[in-house]
């Protein structure tokens, strides 16, 4: 718990990082969703499935925005490695797994915060959101199992890391393709054949589905909402596992 | 809890493999009592903080057994872990965090529910208290070195391993920490086990030392033992020809003569007594440098190993470096 407040503490007082939180996601919005602005109407029937390009691609960028997540979080993990204080946490009667859990929800809760900020750009743009409080507690569970699934499995390969590069490096070999071989960003349908295999098991594929059937009234894969949630458990087991074997500094 | 605080047996680490890997430890044995302060004295890389390592269970011990609080390093890591503090070399905080909030921390990271009147306690006793809830970015050196002692004593530790606690601070800073060791051994009853390759702070502090060279000790004892162990003085001697070193032996009061190129380390009984003699014998123009150690830890770990703490590269290579210079620039 105390290792857990501390990740959130760090983030919210470095006021550089709070803005960055806040700044990045309304300007992928901002630059990314006004792209198809002055598309014909049917283009954006077709292509968005309704007349805005902005609410197709909202659950697209959260989803995509929780990649981001897991690279800060094993930074923050190296961070502790340079500067000592991991020695001093491993010091102490606190188990190997307890900071790999802490690290994976610090990271995950602070992925979050963006949720409100993008609710209400998208609402600037235009959006409008008609979900019951049910739907917006599904909505935010799918990223939050997302978002710990994607920060176990960056702290898992990371874990015996020192090198401030190794998050970068992996996040720039992981991002581009699960980005891009998903449903975030565009529709689907209009995939080669192995693009759609890849899509049809890539965890943000089924986040951003299910966060477009709420933005877009549609009908709710709640199955989806089920392979989030094995996702993140199959994750925190491994990255659990794999900490607790090659978490080091030495 | 037995008597002895910490007890190795035969303790080995070595980093890589055992063709191309590095020996950190060779073999090390200490017994530690309750309740002292104990000194590793050695150069860099002699294996000081390794032996830290491996007895709070941040690194593996590759052979050997070691206890600390009475609990086995490798199979009773968590228990070690309940009963030790630790003070780094370089103090480690979180600057963005208060003077209390760090307290806050150390308190969950060891798992203490009434933990705040003891915080208050220590920042008494460290004279902190007024500055606790400010950000310790803000403090100076000497403050973020006592708050970090606070911090090792915060769940009653019984052993607090303190890793070259002085290192890179100007001389006052020192001096004060030396008090503030002083002052936590006797005020909280704590065994503590030092490292530092400064002599003066070992013979200030420590009941007991051992000195450790390459990985392994080479002598232990309390400082005034170790220092009775060279019952003689050392003459330093550098020349800028070769000597005849049966000659030098031959002179009375030489107890033994070590030569690396020209510089020669000459055991005596008393200086004073011959040097007039060892002078007598050389050509004068030929000393390019003469010094003499009374008996100190310095003259003991010279004895041992032929070398001064801290000088980890011999003179004659760095002439030898500056020759190859010249040499180059002709």
């Amino acid at each position: 718990m105390g290792l857990y407040v501390r990740e959130l503490l760090r983030t919210f007082r470095n006021p550089f990082v709070l803005l960055i939180t806040i700044v990045q996601p309304f300007m992928w919005l901002a630059f990314f969703g006004s792209s198809f602005a002055n598309a014909p109407p049917s283009v954006i029937a077709v292509f968005a499935q309704g007349h805005s390009y902005i609410a197709f691609l909202l659950p697209g960028t959260l989803s995509t925005s929780m990649l981001s997540v897991g690279m800060f979080g094993s930074m923050s993990t190296i961070q502790d490695k340079r500067f000592g204080f991991m020695k001093r946490i491993l010091i102490t009667p606190t188990s190997k797994g307890v900071i790999f859990l802490s690290k994976a929800l610090g990271g995950a809760t602070r992925g979050l915060v963006q949720f409100p900020i993008m609710i209400v750009a998208a609402t600037v743009f235009g959006v409008s959101f008609h979900l019951s409080p049910l739907d917006w507690a599904a909505w935010v569970c799918g990223l939050f199992f997302l978002a710990i699934g994607f920060s176990s499995l960056f702290l898992a390969i990371t874990a015996s890391s020192t090198d401030w590069q190794t998050p970068g490096v992996v996040s720039n070999f992981i991002t581009m393709p699960l980005m891009f071989a998903s449903t975030a960003l565009f529709n689907g349908q209009y995939f080669p054949a192995w693009m759609t295999a890849i899509s049809s098991v890539n965890p943000i594929t089924f986040s951003a589905l299910l966060g477009r059937a709420f933005v877009l009234q549609t009908s709710v894969p709640w199955i989806n909402l089920g392979f989030l949630g094995l996702f993140a458990a199959v994750m925190l087991v491994v990255g659990w596992m794999v900490s607790a074997r090659w978490l080091k500094v030495d | 809890m037995t008597d002895s605080a910490i007890e190795v047996r035969g303790v080995t680490k070595r980093y890589g493999s055992v063709a191309k890997g590095v020996l950190a430890l060779d073999n090390v044995n200490l017994s530690i009592p309750s309740g002292t302060v104990f000194g590793l004295l050695g150069p860099n890389g002699a294996g000081k903080t390794t032996l830290i390592k491996v007895l709070t269970g941040i690194s593996d011990i590759t052979s050997g057994d070691a206890t600390v609080a009475g609990f086995d390093v490798r199979t009773q890591s968590l228990k070690v872990r309940a009963r030790i503090g630790w003070v780094a070399a370089e103090v480690i905080l979180d600057d963005d965090f208060t003077a209390r909030e760090n307290l806050w921390l150390q308190a969950k990271l060891q798992a203490l529910k009434d933990w705040e009147p003891r915080a208050d306690l220590l920042l008494r006793y460290f004279s902190l208290y007024d500055r606790a809830n400010d950000k310790v970015g803000k403090f100076s050196t000497g403050m973020r070195k006592k708050l970090e002692i606070a911090l090792a004593l915060l769940h009653q530790p019984l052993v607090i391993f303190m890793d070259e606690p002085t290192i890179g601070l100007d001389v006052s800073t020192r001096r004060m920490l030396w008090d503030i060791v002083g002052g936590v051994h006797r005020e909280f009853g704590v065994t503590v086990l030092l490292t530092t390759h400064y002599i003066e702070e070992a013979d200030a502090l420590c009941d007991r030392i051992a000195i450790i060279d390459q990985g392994r000790v080479i002598a232990q004892g309390t400082p005034s033992e170790l220092k009775g162990r060279v019952k003689a003085d050392i003459v330093l001697l550098e020349t800028t020809e070769p000597l005849d070193s049966q000659r030098i032996a031959a002179i009375a009061g030489v107890q033994e003569v070590r030569a690396q190129g020209n510089e020669w380390t000459i055991r005596v009984s008393s200086a004073e007594a011959v040097l007039p003699l060892l002078l007598g014998s050389l050509r004068t123009e030929s000393v390019r440098r003469i010094s003499i150690d009374k008996p100190s830890l310095e003259t003991v770990f010279l004895d041992l190993t032929g070398r001064r703490l801290g000088s980890d590269e011999p003179m004659r290579d760095i002439r030898k470096f500056y020759a190859q210079m010249r040499q180059a620039r002709k």
